[in-house]
């Protein structure tokens, strides 16, 4: 029998406690007990980025971070960066820099320019080639992903600041 | 903001699923136990420790499903999982299927597999040697199957593919020519390292299977699933959510088999999940063994040249006699040449299967023929760009009788790509810059169906079987129908690939979603506009003539009729559609789609470099990559596609080597394997898409994605050569290599 082991942190600014076995990895965690699938697994030790939340603010690796570690902590996923209605504004970058093709790294990307933009608004170009240096992509061959971020470097606004879903309305995102 | 890709919405919120995101009730996981043996009999498998474990469910192995035989999309030599032998590191030789993922691994080190060494063959020269083991006894073509044609194997042999093209009289043009230059060149096995490794969910039940796979040919799974178990194509059921990244990785057929194995065994769900560990032993690009000879006359026009490939082909065939043959349909190049002798085999070694990646056979032939282009030129004393342009076929030339003509201009691309760098007229003494140019043939199969549906409201559903694995072939579909219907993009939904709704296509690759499935979607658009146009001639008994489609309905001229009125009036109840069918078959167009290619992806490169003579590392400080695309559809997409090629390209130049030491994997782990990080790019990068509107597909266009990645390690290492006089003739040009070169150049 596994014994399990009383975890409370916060997530995505929302209280929670559960009891877990000691060996639980974040990631798990989050995406089968919590359901938030939007984190995603790529290489699974802790070299490609793609998994990437902010623990207190900091960018970590879920894939080999234990979940009773961030007990008492304050866990943020993509979902929490995600406006209800509409895009942050580094998602909207994203987009409109077609910073991303087939999206498996995104996530990961836009949690770790969340947490640069908090700590420097604005990176000089060097600053942002070595923050993101952990994150790998495949596809984009990062010129567009550098863009956006370079486009976010350069702006005067309040880092939370969502897209205003005016600016979507012709999006339709379908169900499959 | 009406023209952003609906699937970047989805993807940049995480709320996009791809396939291990999905559960589906009752669903098992399954874990694979892989061979840790080079080329060995399986002498006894117990499975019965694992068995016994609390939530293991039940373990597969060869025996339960030798019956099925063996399946492939060119030779059929692949078992569903490994029977008797193994022939890499990395074969799967059983499943544990369990409750939890967790279960089933923790099981798995319980499969106690005992194996008794073969005598192996892990390189192309061992696997040629005289007496060299046999990794396949016989070789069982399928002929059509995949790609028309098949493979022509060479019996008693590890030669499973060799192909022959001859032009002219090479021997009487050497001995006529003025100078004869031969050069070497290798090309390592690379890895996909897509970021979404694969992952399959199959489910059989009874008499049939519904697969849930990051496929890019999703019909191609779908027969092979059909014949391998004897059920019905229409029983067998292909569903493709977004896919993380392919590269041809996960084109033709994969992990399917091996999964639907494991769900036929227990007639539930299973789903196996691989880490990209596992993947990168599930495929790679093939490995290439180089020769090739030019022979020039005096002033410097080519009059022959020759070229022998030898690709190794991996443990299974795959579609690896493909790649040989277009690696020597690829080292033509945009070059008038009168004479010919082109030879590529495939064979087989006991390494982890090679596959299609992005150019299939491309990156391998063009890294030899650039390079050894330049190397020609210096030996003549001729600028290698004057070399280049003398001897390029011009448009509408043929580079070889039975391939299209040309049809584009590679001085343009040449041109664009120096252009660029214009406003810094010479590289400074520490910078050096080399070009390299390709001409590729994709085998981009004219078959594809699509189906457009308008509806009441004006919106319109597409319905067709590409894949969504970055490149923005649904909302290029969703763009066509729109143009073609003249409604806005945002009115258009793609749906999710699904065999069960969408009609067949050959799949997605070859750069041919764009023009082919997009020329079915235009048609399939047309036909439903035909059909509306039709309720309006029928019904308020107009001349078909002087109707048009505007936004949200027709135009009769004197007033715009909404689809709405449309229906309505013509079915009676306030509800309908039209339902579109488009189809391109090789007699589509009068039969001119069916010559090969259907277009030509050129490109061309130009690279700045700075060399660390101490370390020998090579920075890229610019690069110019121009591609004839023939008209843009999505420019940022685009853009894109070109970016993530060349920036692979610079991979493939200074960092990647899939390594094997006599058959063991050396560095298939993502922490040993390197794959360019964003500071690996060029700073200064410039894309470049040539527009003329002269392509076969929607709006004259061409296809595009593969061509940008072709130049880049030839240019990289003709500076290189220009600058100090060194030649590396094996990629990758680690720091290492070129150290050493420095150092014996001193």
């Amino acid at each position: 029998m596994t014994n399990l082991h009383p975890v409370s942190f916060s997530l995505n600014g929302q209280p929670v406690e559960i009891e877990i076995p000691a060996h639980t990895l974040l990631i798990d965690l989050i995406r089968d007990r919590f359901g938030l699938k939007g984190t995603k697994r790529s290489c699974d030790m802790e070299v490609c980025g793609a998994c990437t939340m902010l623990l207190d603010g900091d960018p970590i690796s879920s894939c080999t971070t234990l979940a009773v570690d961030v007990d008492g902590k304050e866990i943020t996923t993509i979902e929490g960066v995600t406006p209800p209605n509409g895009l942050s504004r580094i998602q909207n970058a994203f987009v409109l820099h077609g910073g991303l093709q087939c999206g498996f790294c995104t996530p990961g990307f836009i949690m770790a320019v969340t947490a640069l933009l908090k700590a420097n608004p604005h990176p000089t170009d060097e600053e942002i080639r070595h923050y993101l240096h952990g994150n790998l992509c495949r596809c984009t061959g990062y010129i567009k992903i550098f863009e956006a971020v370079k486009s976010l470097a350069a702006e005067q606004v309040s880092e939370d600041a969502a897209l205003p879903v005016a600016r979507q309305r012709n999006f339709r995102l379908e169900t499959s | 903001m009406s023209s952003v890709r609906p699937d970047l919405i989805e993807k940049v919120t995480g709320r996009a699923e791809y396939i291990t995101d999905l559960t589906v009730p009752d669903m098992l996981h399954g874990f694979v136990v892989r061979s840790p043996a080079v080329h060995a009999r399986i002498a006894s498998i117990d499975t019965s420790a694992a068995r016994s474990m609390d939530g293991v469910v039940d373990v597969l192995i060869g025996e339960d499903v030798a019956s099925f035989g063996c399946w492939g999309v060119v030779l059929k030599d692949r078992p569903i999982i490994a029977i008797d032998r193994v022939r890499y590191v990395g074969e799967p030789v059983a499943i544990v299927i369990a409750e939890t993922i967790e279960i089933a691994e923790n099981a798995a080190e319980r499969v106690d597999v005992g194996y008794e060494e073969l005598p192996r063959a892990a390189t192309i020269q061992k696997a040629m040697a005289d007496g060299a083991p046999l990794i396949h006894e016989h070789h069982e073509n399928l002929q059509d199957f995949y790609f028309k044609g098949g493979a022509k194997p060479t019996q008693g042999s590890n030669i499973f593919h060799t192909y022959r093209n001859n032009v002219g009289d090479v021997d009487a043009a050497e001995a006529a020519a003025a100078y004869v230059h031969e050069d070497h060149f290798t090309f390592p096995a690379i890895s996909h390292f897509a970021m979404e490794p694969h992952a399959v969910i199959a489910d059989f039940k009874g008499d049939s299977l519904t697969v849930w796979a990051g496929a890019q040919t999703p019909t191609a799974v779908q027969k092979v699933l059909s014949r391998l178990f004897g059920l019905q194509l229409a029983k067998v059921r292909v569903i493709v959510p977004f896919v993380g990244g392919g590269f041809g990785g996960k084109a033709s057929v994969k992990i399917e088999p091996l999964v639907a194995g494991a769900s036929w065994k227990v007639q539930r769900p299973v789903r196996v999940a691989q880490s990209i560990s596992d993947s990168m032993l599930t495929c790679r690009r093939l490995g290439a063994e180089v020769t090739i000879r030019t022979a020039v006359d005096a002033k410097g026009r080519i009059l022959a040249k020759s070229a022998k490939l030898l690709l190794d082909g991996g443990a299974y065939s795959d579609t690896g006699s493909a790649v040989a043959t277009k690696s020597a349909n690829r080292i033509i190049g945009p070059y008038a040449v009168p004479n010919l002798r082109l030879e590529a085999s495939a064979i087989y070694t006991n390494t982890v299967p090679g596959a299609a990646f992005r150019s299939i056979g491309g990156p391998q032939a063009v890294w030899a023929k650039e390079s050894h282009m330049d190397n020609v030129a210096a030996a003549i004393g001729m600028d290698p760009a004057e070399f280049r342009l003398k001897n390029l076929a011009a448009r509408g030339e043929r580079t070889r009788p039975d391939l299209r003509a040309l049809d584009m201009d590679m001085s343009e691309l040449m041109g664009r790509v120096t252009q660029s760098f214009a406003s810094e007229s010479q590289a400074s003494n520490r910078r050096s810059r080399g070009m390299a140019v390709a001409a590729t043939d994709p085998a981009n199969t004219p078959i594809a169906n699509a189906i457009v549906r308008l509806k009441i409201d004006g919106s319109i559903l597409v319905s067709v079987s590409s894949i969504e694995v970055g490149q923005g072939a649904h909302a290029t579909m969703a763009r066509i129908a729109a143009q073609t219907l003249k409604q806005p993009f945002s009115a258009v939904s793609t749906l999710r690939t699904d065999t069960a709704v969408a009609p067949y296509d050959w799949g997605t690759g070859a750069s041919r979603s764009t023009v082919v499935v997009g020329l079915s979607v235009e048609n399939a658009a047309l036909d439903a506009a035909d059909q509306i146009l039709d309720m309006v001639v029928d019904v308020w008994e107009l001349p078909k003539e002087s109707l048009s489609l505007v936004e949200g309905g027709v135009s009769t001229g004197s007033e715009v009729l909404t689809f709405h009125q449309i229906f309505h009036r013509t079915l009676g109840v306030d509800s309908g559609e039209v339902v579109g069918r488009g189809a391109i078959t090789p007699r589509s167009k009068k039969g001119a789609l069916a010559e090969s290619p259907l277009f030509w992806e050129t490109s061309a490169g130009l690279a700045e470099i700075v060399v660390d003579e101490d370390t020998g590392e090579i920075h890229v400080p610019r690069y110019a990559s121009a591609a004839d695309v023939g008209r843009v559809i999505d420019r940022v997409a685009a853009e894109g596609q070109d970016e993530g090629a060349a920036a692979m390209g610079f991979g493939h130049a200074l960092y990647e080597q899939l390594e094997f030491e006599d058959g063991q994997p050396v560095n298939a782990t993502p922490i040993d394997y390197t794959i360019p990080r964003i500071s690996d790019v060029p700073p200064v990068f410039d894309t470049i898409l040539v527009e003329n509107g002269d392509g076969p597909g929607p709006g004259g266009a061409k296809g595009m994605g593969e061509g940008a990645i072709l130049p880049v390690a030839p240019a990289i290492a003709n500076a290189l050569f220009s600058a100090y006089g060194i030649r590396i003739t094996d990629l990758p040009m680690t720091p290492e290599k070129v150290w050493r070169a420095l150092q014996k150049r001193k």
